[in-house]
C-alpha cells in the first residue's frame, strides 16, 4: 500500500539536509529506534521497539539508503521482522526550498506479512502518526539549533 | 495455548486496578469484554506482561441517569444498551449504534468503555460518542479526570488515556428536545467493521435545522467530526439544500484510506450518500418530536 | 517466564469441576481438553466464525475470547446440554430434518446461538435470521438450509408451547 504526506520544517534547507544526513540524528527522532548500528556505507541494522496500543513488538532489521541526491531527495529501503510478521518498505523524501523553511513531500511503499496483515486497514493511519512524530521531533532538532 | 504467557491479576476495586497500572504502566492491558484484546492475544500480537481484568470489579456495573447525562460504567456490556429501553430515550444514538457493532455474542461480552478504549478507527461506538460530545472518566493514582470525546481518540488505536489510567465511566449527554438522531453505516457483512459508519443529529426549529451534529466512522484514522457540514445545515433555509451541501462536505473533505474491502473514492461516495441518508432520518425524527411531546 | 496457574471452580452443564488451568488458556481449550467436551469446536480463535460459541449465564459468548479464569462463578452451557442423542433439541430436530449442515463443524456454535436466539424472537423474520447467522462461518452450507432449519425450529417451539 502507498502511503504519502507533507510536512514543513521550520529551517533552511540546506540545515535539514545535514539532519538527515546525520544517521544518529535520524535515529533519535524515529519513533521505538532502539539501536541503529552501520554495517556498511549507507546501510544499518536497526532495532525498533514500536507499540500501538496493546499490539507491541520489536522489530530487527535492516535499513539502507538507496539513494542521496543533496539537497532534494533521499531515499530508504527497510526490512523488519518480529513475531508478529515482517515490515518491508520503500521511503521517498524529497525537499523543497522555501527561503526560512523547507517543504517536504515523502512517501511510502508498505508491504507488511504475517499476522500483522489483519492490521492492514489500518497502517496508513499508523504510519502517519509515526511519521508526524519523526518530523516533528526533526522540526524540534533544528528550531533548538543543532543541526 | 494461543495466548502468549502473561501474569492475570483481577482486583476487586478501581483503587487496586490502578495501583496495578501505576506499577506496571504500558506493560499491563486491562481486558474488560475482551472482544477486541483477546483476539490480539490469541495471535500474538499483544504480548502484555500483566493482563488487569476488571470484571470483578461491581462498582463500574452501573448504567444510569443523573442530572442530563447518561452514565455508563466501564464493566456495562453493548448488550445492555439494547435492552434497556430508557437508552432509547436518553441517547438514541447510542442505541442505534450500538446494534452495529459485531454480533449479539460479541456485545453479550464487549464493553461499551472497551469500545472507546480500543478506539478503533471503523468502529461505531467512537463515532457516536464524538457526535453526541460524550465526556470519558479516567481514573489513576493521581486522581480523576473528564477528558471530551474529540480530543479522546488521537489515532489508530491510540487515546488520550496514559497508561496508568483506567477508564472508569463514558458520559453521554441526553438528547435535547427537538432533536432527532440516526446511525447508518455499510459493511460487507451485518456485523463487519463499517466500511463508512455516520452518526448524524439535527435539532429542528419552525421547520429549520437550527444545530447539527455530523461524525464518521471508518473515514479517518480518528472519529472525524465534520464541522464544516453541520454549518452548511444550518445555514440553508431550504433542508434539502442544505442536506445536499451536507454530503458535498462530506465527500470535499473526508480522505478515508483505502484497503481490499473498499477504494478511498467508493468509501467517499459512502459518506456523502449516508450522510443525506442519515440526515433525512434524522430529521424525521426530529419533527416528530418537536410536533408531538415537546411541542 | 513461568507459567501463572490458577485453580478455579466451574460449573459447566450444571456440574462443578474443579481445575487447575494456566491464566492464559482459553474457556473453549479447557472445556475440550480438561474437561472432554469437545463439542465446542475452536475454528479461528479472534471471535469471527463463531464455532466456540457456549452460553455464559445463559447468553451466546465467544469462548475462545474468555479467559477460562474469567469463568469461575458464572454458569456455563455447552453443546452438549442442548440435547441427547436420544432426545434432541428441537433446534438441533429441525437442523437434522432440514439438512441445516454438511461437515458439522460450524453446528455447534450454531445451535447454541440459535437456541438463545429463538427464547428471544419466538418468530423472526427471515432477514432477523439471516443476521443473527452473520455471526456464524458455514463453508459448505451456503446457508440456505440452515436458514430453513432456524424458521422450522421456531415452529417446532411455537408447536410446543402451545
Amino acid at each position: 500500500m502507498r502511503i504519502e504526506g507533507t510536512e514543513t520544517l521550520h529551517a533552511p534547507r540546506d540545515r535539514v539536509w545535514a539532519l538527515l544526513d546525520d544517521p544518529q540524528a535520524l535515529a533519535s527522532c524515529t519513533p521505538g529506534m532502539q539501536e541503529l548500528r552501520p554495517t556498511g556505507p549507507d546501510e544499518f541494522e536497526a532495532v525498533l521497539s514500536i507499540g500501538i496500543a496493546a499490539v507491541r513488538g520489536t522489530y530487527k532489521g535492516k535499513l539502507r539508503i538507496t539513494e542521496r541526491t543533496p539537497p532534494e531527495r533521499y531515499a530508504v529501503q527497510v526490512e523488519g521482522t518480529s513475531g508478529a510478521g515482517f515490515v518491508r518498505a520503500v521511503g521517498v523524501l524529497e525537499l523543497e526550498d522555501q527561503g526560512a523553511q523547507t517543504g517536504v513531500r515523502w512517501s511510502g511503499e508498505v508491504q507488511v506479512g504475517g499476522a500483522l496483515t489483519l492490521g492492514s486497514r489500518m497502517i496508513p493511519g499508523i504510519a502517519r502518526m509515526l511519521a508526524g512524530q519523526f518530523f516533528q521531533c526533526l522540526d524540534r532538532k533544528l528550531q533548538e539549533g543543532s543541526p | 495455548m494461543k495466548p502468549p504467557v502473561f501474569d492475570y491479576q483481577d482486583p476487586a476495586s478501581v483503587e487496586e486496578a490502578v495501583d496495578v497500572l501505576a506499577r506496571h504502566g504500558a506493560a499491563a492491558k486491562v481486558l474488560a469484554g475482551g472482544q477486541s484484546l483477546v483476539p490480539l492475544l490469541n495471535l500474538r500480537l499483544a504480548r502484555p506482561e500483566v493482563v488487569v481484568d476488571i470484571n470483578r470489579i461491581d462498582a463500574l456495573d452501573y448504567l444510569t441517569e443523573e442530572s442530563g447525562w447518561l452514565r455508563v460504567g466501564a464493566r456495562v456490556r453493548q448488550r445492555r444498551l439494547e435492552r434497556e429501553g430508557d437508552v432509547r430515550r436518553t441517547v438514541p444514538l447510542l442505541a442505534e449504534a450500538v446494534r452495529f457493532v459485531g454480533h449479539p455474542q460479541i456485545r453479550n461480552r464487549g464493553t461499551v468503555c472497551g469500545s472507546l478504549a480500543h478506539a478503533d478507527p471503523a468502529a461505531e461506538l467512537p463515532a457516536a460518542a464524538v457526535a453526541v460530545g460524550a465526556r470519558l472518566v479516567a481514573h489513576s493514582r493521581s486522581g480523576i479526570r473528564e477528558i471530551p470525546a474529540e480530543e479522546f481518540f488521537t489515532g489508530p488505536l491510540t487515546t488520550a488515556l496514559r497508561p496508568d489510567e483506567l477508564l472508569v465511566e463514558a458520559r453521554f449527554p441526553c438528547t435535547g428536545p427537538d432533536w432527532g438522531w440516526a446511525f447508518l453505516e455499510v459493511s460487507n457483512r451485518h456485523g463487519d467493521y463499517a466500511l463508512c459508519g455516520v452518526a448524524a443529529g439535527v435539532r429542528a426549529r419552525d421547520g429549520r435545522v437550527q444545530d447539527a451534529r455530523l461524525a464518521y466512522a471508518g473515514a479517518g484514522p480518528v472519529p472525524v467530526r465534520l464541522r464544516q457540514a453541520e454549518v452548511a445545515l444550518v445555514e440553508h433555509a431550504d433542508l434539502e439544500e442544505g442536506i445536499r451541501a451536507a454530503a458535498a462536505e462530506a465527500r470535499r473533505v473526508l480522505r478515508p484510506d483505502g484497503d481490499l474491502h473498499a477504494s478511498s473514492e467508493f468509501r467517499r461516495h459512502l459518506a456523502a450518500v449516508l450522510t443525506a441518508r442519515a440526515l433525512r432520518l434524522a430529521w424525521s425524527r426530529a419533527s416528530t418530536c418537536s410536533g408531538g411531546a415537546h411541542a | 517466564m513461568r507459567e501463572p496457574l490458577r485453580t478455579v471452580q466451574l460449573e459447566v452443564n450444571g456440574k462443578a469441576y474443579t481445575v487447575t488451568v494456566p491464566v492464559r488458556k482459553t474457556l473453549a481449550d479447557v472445556l475440550r481438553e480438561d474437561l472432554q467436551l469437545t463439542g465446542t469446536h475452536v475454528g479461528c480463535e479472534q471471535g469471527v466464525c463463531g464455532a466456540c460459541t457456549v452460553w455464559l449465564d445463559g447468553e451466546p459468548v465467544r469462548s475462545c475470547l474468555l479467559l477460562a479464569v474469567q469463568a469461575a462463578g458464572h454458569r456455563v452451557t455447552t453443546v452438549e446440554a442442548l440435547g441427547t442423542v436420544d432426545r434432541l433439541h428441537p433446534v438441533q430436530e429441525a437442523f437434522w430434518e432440514n439438512h441445516g449442515l454438511q461437515c458439522g463443524f460450524c453446528t455447534p456454535g450454531i445451535l447454541m446461538t440459535v437456541a438463545a436466539f429463538l427464547r428471544e424472537h419466538p418468530a423472526p423474520s427471515r432477514q432477523e435470521i439471516r443476521e443473527v447467522l452473520a455471526g456464524h462461518l458455514c463453508r459448505c452450507t451456503g446457508y440456505q438450509n440452515i436458514v430453513r432449519a432456524v424458521e422450522d425450529a421456531a415452529r417446532r417451539l411455537q408447536a410446543r408451547r402451545t
